[in-house]
């Protein structure tokens, strides 16, 4: 997609390009030299763009077909001046899609240059040789050459960059609108762009839907969205109900840290469940000195133990996290106790 | 145009990180506590859940999503405190939408009903506002597991 693009950006440029070279003094005997090339071989405006090879592959292409193919009356220099073209074409012309543009263009900026040099010579050459027979006829058809080969030149303009426009256009709506009218369906952007959001809000629809437990059945967005917003305020009136819990289970204790993991070391061992850290009972009556129980480590232990045995469904992963604990979290638990 | 190629991302801190930003504001709690004369119960019971949503704000990525943003900002405010939080990319949201016919109006008030319930969620278009529901979801569900946990603990036996 980006190598059409690109390509079409080129012949768009390349278009600018030819009308401003026609001002330009640098290629003002190429266009005499064209002129009489067109006088000789018609089939050579077609592919004026392999004088500007930024385009594409394609062009040198051209290049290459053509040249065999127009039966020019000088084969040896135009022998001469295909394969130079070719030589100096081809480092330019190698590129592949991954290149990028930039590099792209100068590589193709500085074959153009060197093409134009070796064309500049070869008419140099051409010039010498055939002027002087062609003199006379060229200038008869001056007038009238200039004028069609101008109409030519707009025409294949136009056709540039119509098909420029046109394919671009084409990337861009396959590049970003994802949604395709289907039969019966409207096309103008604003219903397009209704229809794109959507697809967007159904997809995230369905994500939600996994999350909710029993919206799986219900089918609708509306039937949906109720159950999804029931399930909000369930989880929003849990909270509240076990911070009223919290707040009246243990006034007592008052949210004394260092208490309630006191609470815990002597309950956590009535739940014995699978832990690979030590169980804290166990460091408290191994002779633990008393700072380390006030230390983070078995700060952290009961709170896992009691997290994990009152919630067995839960993902904790017990020796993932006690080294997680260890690391960082220890200063915070550490802390937490005054 | 950008955004809409962005993949859904509602991945959630593991429960300990809940558990340990809980834990942290239930001390600071008791530290304030210590210098105020005994409470009543309803202020304690406001005190907890607010430090519940704070804490899951703070464990579910801070200033990162926009509903803990919004819980955040609203705690601070509550607090009267002027916190600034780091500014986020400006985004143009259109909240005066041309409400066209084919739109369903059910679906719109179900819409407006969650964005109410979301923190945050006055501002979000519709899309953005199912991506922080469900982001909302699962970290509010870790928060109840979390208190569970704790109140289960903290049970006289």
């Amino acid at each position: 997609m980006m190598m059409t693009m690109m390509m079409n950006g080129g012949e768009a440029t390349e278009a600018e390009l030819f009308l401003n070279c026609d001002d330009m003094s640098v290629l003002e005997r190429q266009r005499v030299q064209l002129n009489y090339h067109q006088y000789h071989h018609p089939g050579f405006e077609p592919t004026l763009p392999c004088f500007f090879p930024n385009s594409s592959k394609m062009n040198v292409g051209e290049v290459d077909s053509f040249l065999p193919s127009a039966g020019l009356d000088l084969p040896e220099i135009y022998g001469e001046l295909h394969g130079d073209a070719r030589i100096s074409v081809s480092p330019g012309n190698i590129t592949t899609e991954s290149e990028n543009s930039k590099k792209r263009k100068f590589g193709c900026v500085d074959t153009e240059t060197k093409v134009c040099n070796e064309k500049k010579k070869m008419m140099m050459m051409m010039d010498r040789e055939v002027a002087v027979e062609e003199e006379e006829e060229e200038e008869k058809s001056k007038v009238t050459e200039q004028s069609t080969r101008s109409i030519m030149k707009m025409k294949e303009q136009n056709s540039c960059s119509n098909d420029s426009s046109k394919v671009t256009k084409d990337s861009q709506r396959t590049d970003y609108i994802h949604v395709r009218a289907r039969r019966g369906q409207a096309t103008d952007s604003h219903s397009i762009a209704e229809r794109a959001r959507r697809e967007k809000i159904s997809e995230r629809m369905k994500f939600l839907q996994d999350l909710v437990p029993g919206c799986e059945k219900i089918t609708g967005k509306a039937g949906m969205l109720d159950e999804i917003i029931n399930y909000v305020q369930s989880l929003q009136r849990q909270v509240e109900f076990l911070s009223m819990k919290l707040a009246t289970v243990s006034p007592r204790v008052d949210f004394n840290i260092d208490d309630i993991f006191a609470k815990e070391v002597v309950s956590a061992p009535m739940m014995n469940l699978p832990n690979t850290v030590m169980p804290p009972h166990m460091m408290v009556n191994s002779g633990y000195p008393h700072d380390m129980v006030n230390s983070g480590y078995v700060h952290f232990n009961p709170m896992q133990q009691v997290v994990t045995s009152s919630d067995p469904l839960s993902c904790f992963n017990n020796g993932q996290s006690a080294t997680m604990w260890d690391s960082d979290v220890q200063n915070l638990y550490s802390n937490l106790g005054v | 145009m950008a955004s809409a190629d962005k993949p859904i991302n509602t991945d959630v801190p593991e429960k300990d990180v809940f558990a340990l930003h809980f834990l942290q504001s239930l001390s600071n709690l008791r530290r304030q506590n210590t210098f105020n004369s005994p409470e009543k119960t309803n202020d304690r019971v406001k005190k907890i859940k607010k430090a519940a949503y704070v804490s899951m704000a703070r464990a579910a990525g801070g200033t990162n999503r926009l509903w803990s943003r919004a819980l955040l900002r609203r705690a601070a405010k509550e607090n009267n405190k002027v916190v600034r939080l780091p500014r986020r990319k400006k985004r143009v949201t259109c909240l005066r939408r041309r409400r066209s016919n084919r739109r369903d109006p059910v679906e719109e008030e179900e819409a407006e009903r969650l964005r109410n319930l979301v923190p945050g969620g006055g501002g979000m278009e519709t899309s953005k506002l199912m991506e922080e529901t469900a982001h909302y979801i699962k970290c509010l569900s870790m928060q109840v597991k979390v208190m569970q946990c704790l109140v289960d603990g903290l049970a006289p036996k």
